[in-house]
Parts: structure tokens; C-alpha cells; sequence
């Protein structure tokens, strides 16, 4: 690429709410910025997300904005579908980036988003952005409203037939396009990688990917979504319109025996959101959410769950021993009832895993001359967490956003103002 | 021009092979879809009536049937009686 930009005063590492906010409040300080995200689209988790709590907004009416502004703004390029693959340090305000551009084999300024090469792609494999309850094609535009709104071709399940090339309008079709790995400077660095979410086959005794009726709650987000998989909230195990759901409250964390003994904080507030949004979606249906303890903290949160709880959602203050299934999909959870000290089964036909956050630490390693440091739950620690909580141990290295801990949109959001903040007076130092 | 158009996924023929597990995925789904095409052809029918029809287990009949949805190669008809099964039918713009 001719002209191309080789030195930025940032670079933003992670294109989810907490980078575009950096890199969004960077850029309006006139500092130019490269942010770069793995996914096919910047928006991160968020973009995936029904409504949010506790006010129940759309998720996408909120985040889509900020994704378009974060897209158009003159003083950020973005880079999707690249990694950083090393960052080294080479002196105050000098970092030196090798970041890896995977091709779309698609090219993004002749592409309109238009579909027809989806429509003639005789491959179908399982949908990552819907996590996996429906397929895609192998040419595929991520998500309805994904940014960029550009098809891209995963090339290790292309059959190769060349059927998009000759259905493609604009000729947008590019097989010749190869992995790009440049090096480029950056005055200050923002780690904005967020977090994994618990993988609940982990799990046996729950049964995940073995009975079809149990989902995660990312899978129920989707399911709940305006863009969603299917027509309406069903069992993926047979396509019927569930009636009595259950949430499994703290699936994957304050679990010592899963590795993960520490709270996730928005567990306990999406799934009485998500039960709220079934109970406006499936009006017959009866919820009941199985818990520890119900930590609705922030501001509006308690209400919240106070307002599920007048809607008819059920609390049982019980700890799930094992899940199993009846011959016709239902599900016979046996659990230790707390507040009677008793061991209970109960039957629902479908059953939400409200799974935890995992620390991302796949930055780790990127981190070339100097080490970045971790606390002890793998999330980027940050060194003076009261007083300047986006610092980490290297200078002109910042955290935004749930990679330096389980966080909600919210405080993402503020956590993204104290890394910009931060970034912003490191590169205004005079040496 | 149809030919000029093609230039492009004949370079990268040359560089790389379809594995067989690619093309055994899209022998299956071909498959899966004409079963789910010949159920359907009778009228509409729930996701446990195509499973039955279709020998395929209810699960991968739900797949199956909403991956051909989102395509557009089958449509979403009324419930059933009890509220619990949507019928599915073939699309007939197609």
C-alpha cells in the first residue's frame, strides 16, 4: 500500500467497547491511533448482546454509534482480522509493533455488503457469531451489523468453486490476497483485549454438548437478540418453544475446583435480564434462576432484580449437583436446596448456564523486551489499582476494560476514560 | 466475461487443496438439505416430524432446518395446537 501510515501516537490493542472508547477519546485529542481487533468487526461482545441492564436498552442501538464514530473517525485506522504479533519497547514513548493482517480475500473498498456471493457458497459450517446454533456460509458478512459490513472468505472452509468470484457484482472477490506482517511505531500502547468466557463443557456433570437443551447464556443472548438465529426463543434440541427455563447461576466461577474462584460480576445481572426479556418474549413461560447469592450492586441493579421478582421469575437459593435428561429433552436438575438444607430435583425443559469470565491473557506473549505482568487470575495487572487503575508495569502501557478484571459495560466504559486519560498525559510528557 | 472473473480462485487452485473433510462437509449438507427438501415437499411439518421423516436426530434436524431458514430455502409457518412446535414449510419464491 502506497502512503501508507507506519507511525501512530497509540496503538489500541482490542476493537470491543472499552478500545473504541480509547481510541474515540484519543483521536478527539487529536491523536492519531491504529486499532486493532482479531475479530472480522470491532464491537467485541457487546455488538452481540440483546439489551443490557439494568435499563434494558438495545445493545446495538447503543454500541452501533459508537462503532460507526470509532469507524469514521479520521485520526483512527482500524485493522480487522490482525494481531499484534510482538510488541517491543525500545525507549520513553517508542514501542515498535509487528501486527499481522490475515486476508478477507475480499477486497474492503470494492465490497458492498450486498450477500449475493453467500447466497451461491455451497459450504455450511457452524456459525461463530451465533455461537454455533445455526450455519454460515464459507463467504459470509460476519453479522447484520457488523462494521466493517464486508464479507470476508474463511478460507479453510472454501470449497475453493469460485462460485462468489462470478455471482460477485463488484468483483470484489480477491483469491490473490496473502497475510500481510508489518512493523510500526507507537508513542504509548492501550491493551483493550477483554475476557473469554467459560467454556461450561469443563463441566461434565452438567452436561453440556451432550444434552442439547442446555445453553450458555451467550447462546441465550443470541437466541434473544433482534438478529437471532432462529425465529423466536427455541431448544436447540428439538425446535420447541421452551416454557419452563432454568438458569444456573455461577457456572464456571467462584469455583476453586474450575480454576476460577473469583466473582464475575455480571452473571447475576444478565440472567435476570435475560429472564425479564423471556418473560416479555414467552409470556407463558416460567423462569426460575438457581443461585448462591444474587450480587445486584450497582446503581439501579437491586431494583432490577426486585422488578424480576415481581414479574414471577422464580429465586431458589441452591447449589445444582448434577443436571440429567428425561427421554423427551427435559431436564431433571438435582440441587441442595440452602434455605431448607435439603436435596431437590426439579424438571424444566430447558436450562440457561449462566457461565463466568475468564481472564484473555493471549497478550502475554506479544510482550517482547519487557514482560507485561499478570495479577494472579491472569488479567493484566494493574500496578497502582486505586490511584491510577489503568497503569500497568510497563510505562506508556495501559489496561482498559475487563482485560485488567470481570467488569459491565459501564465501567468499561469509565475504565477506557482513565486508560485514554492516562495514554493522553504520557504522550503530552515532554522528554 | 464470466471467464475474466474467475482469474482470481485459479491462482489460489494453485497453491492450495480442498481437504477431504471440506468436501465431505458439503456432500453432507447437500444431503441433509435434499432430505429436508423431500420431507417438506409433503407440507409443512414441525422439527420432530422432519427428525422422524428424515431419520436425522431432532438436534441436527434444528440445525439443518434453521441454516436452510436463514438461507431462505424454508419458512417459518404457525404453531402447532399446543403452542410448542413451529411448522416449517418450503419457501416457494425459491
Amino acid at each position: 500500500m502506497e502512503n501508507e501510515v507506519l507511525t501512530y501516537d497509540a496503538l489500541v490493542v482490542g476493537g470491543g467497547i472499552a478500545g473504541e472508547e480509547t481510541a474515540l477519546n484519543l483521536a478527539k485529542m487529536d491523536y492519531k491511533v491504529l486499532l486493532v481487533e482479531k475479530e472480522l468487526s470491532i464491537g467485541g461482545k457487546m455488538i452481540l448482546l440483546s439489551k443490557v441492564f439494568p435499563t434494558l436498552d438495545c445493545a446495538a442501538c447503543i454500541t452501533t454509534p459508537k462503532v460507526s464514530e470509532t469507524a469514521r473517525h479520521p485520526n483512527i485506522t482500524i485493522f480487522t482480522g490482525s494481531e499484534v504479533k510482538g510488541i517491543e519497547k525500545k525507549g520513553e514513548r517508542n514501542f515498535e509493533a509487528r501486527i499481522l493482517r490475515n486476508p478477507r480475500y475480499v477486497k474492503e473498498d470494492a465490497c458492498t455488503g450486498c450477500q449475493e456471493c453467500e447466497l451461491v457458497c455451497p459450504v455450511v459450517v457452524k456459525d461463530q457469531y451465533q455461537y454455533n446454533l445455526v450455519g454460515r456460509k464459507a463467504v459470509f458478512v460476519p453479522f447484520s451489523i457488523a462494521n466493517p459490513r464486508i464479507a470476508a472468505i474463511d478460507i479453510e472452509n472454501c470449497s475453493l468453486c469460485g462460485a462468489c468470484e462470478k455471482a460477485c457484482p463488484s468483483d470484489a472477490i480477491d483469491f490473490t490476497q496473502e497475510p500481510e506482517e508489518k512493523t510500526y511505531q507507537f508513542k504509548s500502547v492501550v491493551v483493550a483485549t477483554g475476557y473469554k468466557l467459560f467454556d461450561p463443557i469443563k463441566m461434565p456433570r452438567y452436561g453440556y454438548g451432550k444434552y442439547k437443551n442446555i445453553v450458555t447464556s451467550m447462546q441465550m443472548e443470541r437466541e434473544l437478540a433482534p438478529t437471532r438465529p432462529f425465529n423466536t426463543v427455541l431448544r436447540p434440541g428439538d425446535g420447541k418453544m421452551p416454557d419452563n427455563l432454568a438458569y444456573v447461576l455461577c457456572t464456571g466461577s467462584r469455583d476453586h475446583t474450575v480454576g476460577n474462584p473469583i466473582c464475575s460480576q455480571v452473571c447475576c445481572m444478565y440472567s435476570i435480564k435475560q429472564a425479564q426479556l423471556l418473560l416479555g418474549s414467552l409470556p407463558m413461560a416460567d423462569v426460575t434462576i438457581y443461585y448462591l447469592h444474587i450480587r445486584s450492586f450497582g446503581k439501579g441493579f437491586n431494583e432490577f432484580y426486585e422488578t424480576a421478582k415481581g414479574m414471577g421469575v422464580e429465586f431458589v437459593k441452591g447449589k445444582i449437583g448434577k443436571i440429567s435428561e428425561k427421554e423427551n429433552g427435559n431436564l431433571v436438575l438435582r440441587y441442595d436446596d440452602i434455605d431448607t438444607g435439603q436435596v431437590k430435583e426439579a424438571e424444566h425443559d430447558m436450562v440457561v448456564l449462566s457461565v463466568g469470565i475468564l481472564a484473555n491473557d493471549e497478550i502475554g506473549p506479544v510482550f517482547k523486551t519487557q514482560k507485561l505482568e499478570f495479577d494472579d487470575y491472569r488479567y493484566v495487572k494493574q500496578v497502582d489499582e486505586l490511584k491510577r487503575p489503568a497503569m500497568t508495569n510497563i510505562d506508556g502501557v495501559y489496561v482498559a476494560g475487563a482485560a485488567s478484571g470481570p467488569m459491565d459495560i459501564p465501567d468499561s466504559i469509565l475504565s477506557a476514560g482513565a486508560a485514554s486519560s492516562e495514554a493522553a498525559s504520557y504522550l503530552a510528557e515532554v522528554e | 466475461m464470466a471467464g475474466e472473473k474467475q482469474r482470481t480462485v485459479k491462482v489460489i487452485k494453485e497453491k492450495r487443496t480442498i481437504s477431504d473433510e471440506v468436501k465431505a462437509n458439503i456432500k453432507h449438507y447437500n444431503k441433509m438439505k435434499k432430505l429436508i427438501k423431500e420431507a417438506l415437499k409433503e407440507g409443512p411439518k414441525t422439527i420432530p416430524e422432519i427428525a422422524r421423516a428424515t431419520e436425522l436426530p431432532a438436534h441436527e434436524a434444528t440445525y439443518y432446518v434453521m441454516s436452510m431458514r436463514k438461507y431462505g430455502d424454508v419458512v417459518t409457518g404457525e404453531i402447532d395446537d399446543m403452542d410448542e412446535y413451529f411448522y416449517y414449510h418450503l419457501n416457494q419464491k425459491n
